[in-house]
């Protein structure tokens, strides 16, 4: 990612702020202060928090490189003053100010260590707030719940808007990226899970089960999808405090089994190769993607295996790609995914790898006619 | 770098053992001589005669289209031979519109006479210790069409920063050619700069759906490729009988191809 047309003291500040920060930083928009000018010195930051992002704009100006960036908040946080802050309290406004006044603008780190305390001292902020809320169910499940590290909150209020506050509460302190040979990710790939509880200012006598999403860093789909996790039930009177032991020992379950099914996968693909040839190319860490290269006769065509999480419940789809036959253009001919053949997932691998080659033997004759078929239709315009 | 047993043929089972592989980046490196303009024996989609040149750019974008289809984040960058190497386009990009614009762009030269090697190993070590930095790996992909001229390079031995790769065309054995010495002296250049197992194929049929057969052969990973006697792709889709063999069917039918 590089952001053209920032002055290098901006440019430096800023790609220091995306490759070191914490959470995935992103800029959504970057425009010029000055009409006069296209050098742009102000942009708009995306910033994790709370399992969402907040919108801070960040307003540098070009002709005084020597003075610290401005930064706006959103239009629901004006209450939220870090410059202003009586001292004591989580965070503190002195060091903020301090760095503030001190700004050094050859500095490359500047940025980031501006924008991590004043992530901290929103946290803060929206601690407070919530803990202002006149409810007394979720005073109660704060209390219980705040035990645990790294809870992130958010009340959000607005004119439309009912009253709700959000929690993210990460799961399981299993390291995910050690169970995984290989592992290719950079980042620690970790499971939360978003809570969301309506605003109750009356007494209710029995409270609704709060709305509870899963949510997990984007890498760990290769391995693991939280969308195919059924969350365990919320029994009435329930509380927080109960339900995320039972939560997170189901999940660590899942998720074992999600590192075993990567063994499952390697030997079935490993099985395919006695029919299918040695595989051109394999994801030989997930094992979730192999490319085979065959012919039938002087038809040769390459096969795309996608193993998804839930193989071998679910079959693999194939898609086919011919070596020989083009589009307009010059793109080879491929076919839809196919995903409807004979299947069973308690088949021995050697059975499965034999009865999709005889699936295969008999589709290639399909796929050569769709290309030629394909083919004309193009000689004829 | 192959963490895989048994692979001679019939000596054991094949497995694929758990490793982290590098992303590509590869290097199209097209020969412009006017030897490229020489017609093929296949015929394009109207009937009308294609080029070695026009065969050769069709099989890079079957090369890239498939390899972008396993993994998007393999790279590509073209360079073309004439005399010596010069790049076409230097940025390695996985976008495959750009790919059709710089394929579109390679046009052949006048003959060249000679065919210097050295300049490409430079630039693409020069590349590869880029790509190592990134935790990628650089390859290098031949395509090669001159029937008498040898290729020549002064490269030291032992830099082995990349894989290479080489696809031949060429006439048909005569008196006024030698493809023998050539693809010889192509198979000295592979062995001497290749860091890991180097394909090289040939085929003077003009054949454009040889060439293509042979640029998927060349999609194998290096990390996970086997040494090239013991190939047994493309595999032949025959339903299992006693006494099936291997066989690539490919040496079969001379079929008129129309493309």
């Amino acid at each position: 990612m590089t952001y053209d047309g920032f002055p290098p003291f901006i440019s430096a500040q800023l790609h220091y702020l995306i490759n070191h920060f914490a959470h995935p930083v992103r800029v959504e928009q970057a425009w010029s202060g000055s009409k006069y000018s296209n050098t742009l010195d102000r942009f708009t930051l995306l910033i994790p928090y709370c399992l969402d992002t907040i919108k801070w704009d960040v307003i540098y100006n070009a002709e005084f490189p020597h003075a610290p960036p401005d930064i706006i908040f959103g239009p629901e946080d004006e209450d939220f003053h870090p410059f202003y802050n009586e001292s004591g309290g989580e965070g503190d406004s002195r060091s903020i100010k301090n760095s503030l006044a001190t700004w050094n603008n050859k500095d490359p780190t500047r940025l980031l260590a501006l924008i991590w305390e004043l992530r901290d001292q929103y946290m803060s902020y929206q601690r407070k707030r919530v803990g202002e809320v006149d409810d007394d169910r979720l005073k109660f499940e704060i209390c219980t719940m705040l035990s645990r590290e790294g809870i992130e909150m958010h009340m959000s209020s607005g004119v439309e808007k009912p009253e709700e506050v959000k929690f993210a509460v990460p799961l399981m302190d299993m390291n995910i990226n050690k169970m995984v040979v290989g592992c290719p990710w950079r980042h620690p790939q970790k499971i939360s899970l978003q809570v969301i509880y309506p605003v109750n200012r009356k007494y209710v006598s029995a409270p609704s089960a709060p709305h509870l999403k899963l949510m997990s860093t984007p890498a760990l789909k290769s391995l693991f999808s939280v969308d195919d996790v059924k969350l365990p039930p919320w029994l009435d009177g329930m509380c927080m405090a109960e339900y995320l032991p039972h939560l997170e020992e189901a999940l660590e379950r899942q998720v074992s089994e999600a590192v075993s099914l990567i063994e499952v996968r390697r030997r079935f693909i490993e099985a395919l190769a006695p029919l299918f040839g040695r595989p051109i190319e394999t994801d030989s860490v997930f094992y979730r993607k192999s490319m085979f290269f065959v012919a039938s006769g002087a038809f040769s065509f390459l096969v795309l295996f996608f193993l998804s999480t839930q193989f071998p419940k679910q079959q693999p789809s194939l898609m086919l790609q011919s070596s020989m036959y083009f589009n307009s253009q010059g793109m080879p001919i491929k076919s839809p995914l196919l995903t409807d053949y004979p299947w069973s997932p308690r088949w021995e691998h050697s059975q499965m790898a034999e009865r999709t080659f005889e699936f295969l033997v008999d589709e290639s004759v399909n796929f050569k006619k769709y290309c030629n078929e394909a083919q004309l239709q193009q000689n004829q315009h | 770098m192959e963490g895989i047993e048994g692979e001679s043929s019939g000596a054991g089972r094949f497995t694929l053992p758990p490793m982290r592989i590098s992303n590509e980046d590869i290097i199209f490196c097209v020969d412009v001589d006017a030897e490229s303009l020489v017609e093929m024996k296949s015929t394009g989609f109207n009937g009308k005669p294609i080029t070695r040149l026009d065969a050769m750019k069709q099989a890079i974008l079957l090369f890239v289209n498939s390899k972008l289809s396993i993994n998007p984040d393999h790279r590509f960058a073209f360079v073309t031979l004439a005399k010596t190497a010069s790049w076409l386009r230097k940025e390695f990009s996985s976008d495959i519109e750009s790919t059709l614009t710089a394929v579109r762009g390679i046009s052949a030269t006048s003959a060249c006479g000679q065919a210097d090697l050295t300049h490409l190993f430079k630039l693409a070590s020069h590349e590869a210790k880029k790509s190592r930095a990134q935790n990628r790996i650089l390859r290098v992909i031949l395509i090669y069409c001159r029937s008498s001229v040898r290729p020549q390079h002064q490269w030291p031995v032992n830099q082995k920063l990349f894989t290479m790769d080489v696809l031949y065309l060429h006439d048909k054995p005569g008196p006024d050619n030698c493809p023998q010495k050539v693809y010889d002296a192509l198979v000295d250049a592979l062995e001497h700069v290749s860091e890991n197992e180097g394909y090289i194929f040939e085929s003077g049929q003009g054949l454009a759906r040889i060439l293509f057969r042979q640029m998927c052969v060349l999609l194998s990973h290096p990390q996970q490729r086997c040494v090239q006697d013991d190939v047994d792709i493309p595999k032949s889709l025959v339903k299992k009988s006693p006494a099936a063999d291997t066989t690539n069917g490919e040496d079969t039918v001379p079929v008129t191809s129309s493309q």
